[in-house]
């Protein structure tokens, strides 16, 4: 137990502070604190967590993948495109993701093959794939998505109310979790992020490993357009836009360092729920929707600034104990 | 003369560690006092206190008999007098070097920096120091020994009259060497104060006057450089006699079996026609200045960098294709590389994970990697290398610098390869230390490996081959088969390019 707690400090503290969040919410409305507000909260955090936690990926390398959003919107044309011309909706899934890991591929050898910086390559692509979107469709939305599709998205678990695409999430956090912690992947994405150059030089196939951090980026991120597809029952082009920077959000909350090599599974889904938490909150205490920007935008400062101070605090409370 | 500096009774306290305890002694004006300790011997805590990077300590530090407690470095500077030159000297590469000489304090003009002033006082400072370069040169045109002589010159703009020195000579040639040591001569003849740390004995014994010994946070003694011996000096250091020297304990090991065969290697830049053979069981050396080219074709045989012509073989079988780490690693070799900071290991990382990266197919249990199976081999590569402090656990990066090189040892020896390139394996290392990896190279090829040293170090290059190659500029200059016949005015030579004579 000592030893969970030495490993998942951040993502403990953060989940306290979520806990912190919903106490002040119910003391302001005791209406926070129901099933069905409880069940809003995990289906708002999906689509953030699904993005953020393919973010992590690219950024656990040192990298970053700005075209999320943009991948996004491809996934969701694509498999739209595919059920509405009668595809078999779990082969349309399947095409989806294939999409998301080609487009993550691309990013991939843009930065491992090509060297280009991961900012640079992905704010390239950012671009390329929206304007993709936009060609493919005209501009105008893929309609219609037939009830086959989004069932297997949409349906409940009984009458509990918990719809299938939670569970989704859930499983996708249990595999990146397992892929992290346990797997030889795992342990060549942190080496990568944590340093590249000593992980070449240790043998560590670089190109392959960044390769994967940006295919599974690109899952991921399929993952989150199936869910926004199987909800709307449309694909627009212009779906996802901005939406990397609560993602990153997210990853930067749950302590995933932009510079790579540190970061976890369970911080991140950490991160994702605190966000949905304030963001349901603050709807329930009927605060301007505006202001989520702003106590959003001083949660991440007041995040990374606790990451910096804790040593300092260590420190400190270290001397005092010797006087 | 006075005391330019005197500390009394001066404690430390990190996290759960007492690292200075009671430290007091004092520096003359005017002297060159060197400061020595093994690595974590407490100098840089005492530094960094006497420099103002530290304020909160317990006793006393006096300045020209003044009490002081500096804010911060700067503070030191500006009304302390007191300037420290770090051993990786930290400057602005992209500015002049006028601009890093004033950075914050730049003469001026209005509001604006007068740039004419700036170029003349620098280049006066500069020409008193004999340097070669200019004001107006931009910084990333200089070699490290004139970064180091930049430093000095933002000292002197200063006014600084108490310098540190930290491993100045760490990354110099020896030519910059002997010109930094004239330039500490020149210092010290003004009425300067130089604090010198090195781990270099020689160094010591050449320009320092008197030199003051910590041992694990504690103050030892002060030994009269010029009524002391260097064995005194170590043994003062590490509480034993050790031979800092590195020697040969066994005899050699080498066979016929030719396990790597360089032909005409090429990078088209560093180096050229690069021919060698490495045998079972040998230790064979590279000398050569720095830059001389040796890393380099190290990177490329370990598959970091890439070969433009020229062939290189393993055991018999010439290497094809894309040659890259993950097939130098599956063909059994391995590299220690110069600079542990940036190349060896993962910061972020523990002593166990740095230890597994390289080979994780070990620690399998079933599809998962286990973190059990991690920790028993980090232990048992503690125990068999000798690894302080016992704590797998740790992060490589809080360790010792002769730790650190164990620990990225005991990365390679995990994955049993068979032939190991040590790049200068003791740079930054302590005397113990030293003497410890020079033991291990021995163990080595007593069981079976073949290494390769590269060395600036002529007597460290001298003492652990078995066979020595001297680079100059690229090429092979040199080459001593036997060890009875190395002799190091003609290794000299060699490496600076000189013929046989």
């Amino acid at each position: 137990m000592k030893n969970f707690y030495a490993k998942y400090k951040r993502e403990i503290l953060v989940l306290i502070a979520t806990v912190i969040m919903c106490v002040v919410f119910t003391t302001i409305n005791s209406q926070f604190m129901t099933w069905r507000n409880m069940l809003t909260v995990f289906q708002q955090m999906v689509l953030n967590s699904l993005l953020a936690v393919g973010i992590m990926f690219a950024i656990l390398t040192g990298g970053i993948d700005l075209s999320i959003g943009c991948t996004f919107a491809i996934v969701g044309i694509a498999v739209a495109s595919s059920c509405v011309g009668g595809m078999n909706p779990f082969l349309a899934i399947i095409i989806g993701l294939l999409v998301g890991a080609v487009l993550g591929l691309f990013n991939g050898i843009l930065v491992a093959n090509l060297k280009l910086q991961p900012f640079i390559a992905t704010l390239g692509t950012m671009s390329l794939y929206r304007g993709v979107a936009y060609v493919v469709t005209g501009g105008a939305p893929v309609t219609n998505v037939p009830d086959s599709f989004r069932n297997i998205f949409n349906g409940q678990i009984g009458t509990t109310g918990i719809r299938y695409y939670v569970l989704v999430m859930i499983v996708v956090f249990i595999i990146a979790h397992i892929i992290l912690s346990k797997t030889k992947t795992g342990d060549y994405l942190y080496a990568v992020g944590g340093n590249e150059e000593a992980a070449k030089l240790s043998g560590v196939n670089v190109k392959k490993t960044k390769y994967i951090a940006y295919i599974a980026s690109g899952v991921c991120t399929a993952v989150a357009g199936l869910v926004m597809l199987a909800s709307l029952g449309s694909a627009e082009p212009t779906a996802g836009i901005s939406y990397e920077t609560n993602a990153i959000a997210a990853a930067a909350i749950g302590g995933t360092s932009m510079a790579g090599g540190r970061g976890t599974a369970l911080g991140t889904f950490v991160g994702a729920l605190l966000l949905a938490v304030l963001k349901v909150g603050m709807v329930v205490i009927n605060v301007d929707s505006f202001w989520q920007y702003v106590v959003t935008g001083l949660i991440i400062i007041v995040a990374s600034y606790f990451e910096f101070v804790k040593g300092d605090i260590a420190a400190f409370m270290a001397r005092h104990k010797k006087d | 003369m006075g005391k330019a500096v005197e500390f009394v009774k001066i404690n430390k306290y990190f996290p759960g560690v007492h690292v200075l305890k009671d430290i007091s002694f004092s520096v003359e004006e005017g002297e060159v006092h060197a400061l020595l300790g093994e690595n974590g011997a407490g100098k840089s805590t005492l530094l960094n206190i006497l420099h103002g990077v530290y304020n909160e300590y317990d006793g006393e530090v006096y300045l020209h008999g003044k009490k002081v407690n500096f804010k911060n470095p700067n503070d030191a500077i500006l009304n302390g007098n007191i300037s420290k030159v770090h051993q990786e000297t930290m400057v602005v590469e992209q500015l002049t070097v006028g601009q890093n000489v004033t950075l914050g304090y730049q003469p001026k003009k209005g509001p604006f920096i007068d740039f004419t002033k700036m170029h003349k006082d620098v280049d006066a400072i500069l020409t008193e120091l004999n340097c070669r370069f200019h004001s107006r040169d931009i910084v990333s045109t200089l070699t490290a020994g004139e970064k180091q002589m930049l430093a000095i010159a933002k000292a002197i703009y200063h006014h600084s009259n108490i310098i540190s020195l930290d491993e100045p000579t760490a990354s110099l040639t020896s030519k910059e060497t002997e010109a930094l040591f004239a330039v500490i001569e020149k210092l010290k003849k003004e009425g300067i104060t130089i604090l010198y740390v090195s781990h270099h004995l020689e160094e010591i014994f050449q320009i320092c006057d008197r030199a003051s010994i910590m041992r694990d946070g504690e103050y030892i003694q002060t030994m009269n450089i010029r009524e002391t011996t260097q064995e005194e000096l170590i043994h003062a250091m590490v509480g034993r006699s050790v031979s800092a020297v590195a020697t040969r304990q066994k005899p050699c090991q080498a066979k016929e079996e030719v396990v790597l065969k360089v032909d005409h290697l090429s990078d088209g830049k560093k180096f050229h026609d690069i021919s060698f053979e490495l045998h079972k069981g040998e230790i064979l050396g590279f000398y050569g200045l720095v830059g001389a080219g040796r890393t380099e074709i190290m990177r490329v045989i370990t598959g970091a960098d890439r070969k433009i012509g020229g062939k290189i073989s393993f055991k018999g079988s010439e290497i094809s294709g894309n040659w890259n780490s993950t097939k130098a690693l599956r063909m059994g070799i391995g590299m220690l590389p110069e600079d542990r900071k940036t190349q060896g290991f993962n910061k972020l990382a523990s002593n166990c994970d740095n230890i597994a990266i390289s080979s994780l197919e070990k620690y399998m249990s079933g599809v998962f990697v286990s973190d059990a199976k991690k920790l028993e081999n980090a232990k048992h590569y503690f125990e068999e290398l000798d690894i302080h402090p016992r704590s797998p656990e740790y992060l490589t990066v809080n360790m010792s610098g002769g730790n650190q090189q164990k620990v990225i040892l005991a990365k390679w020896m995990s994955t049993n390869v068979d032939i190991i390139i040590f790049d200068e394996p003791t740079k930054g290392v302590d005397v113990a230390a030293k003497a410890e990896i020079y033991r291990l190279m021995e163990e080595l090829v007593a069981s079976g490996k073949s290494l390769i040293v590269v060395s600036s170090e002529l007597p460290e290059a001298m003492g652990i081959s078995d066979r020595l190659i001297v680079m100059s500029e690229g090429k092979i200059t040199g080459e001593f088969t036997d060890r009875e016949a190395f002799d190091s005015d003609t290794i000299l030579n060699y490496a600076i390019g000189g013929n046989e004579s």
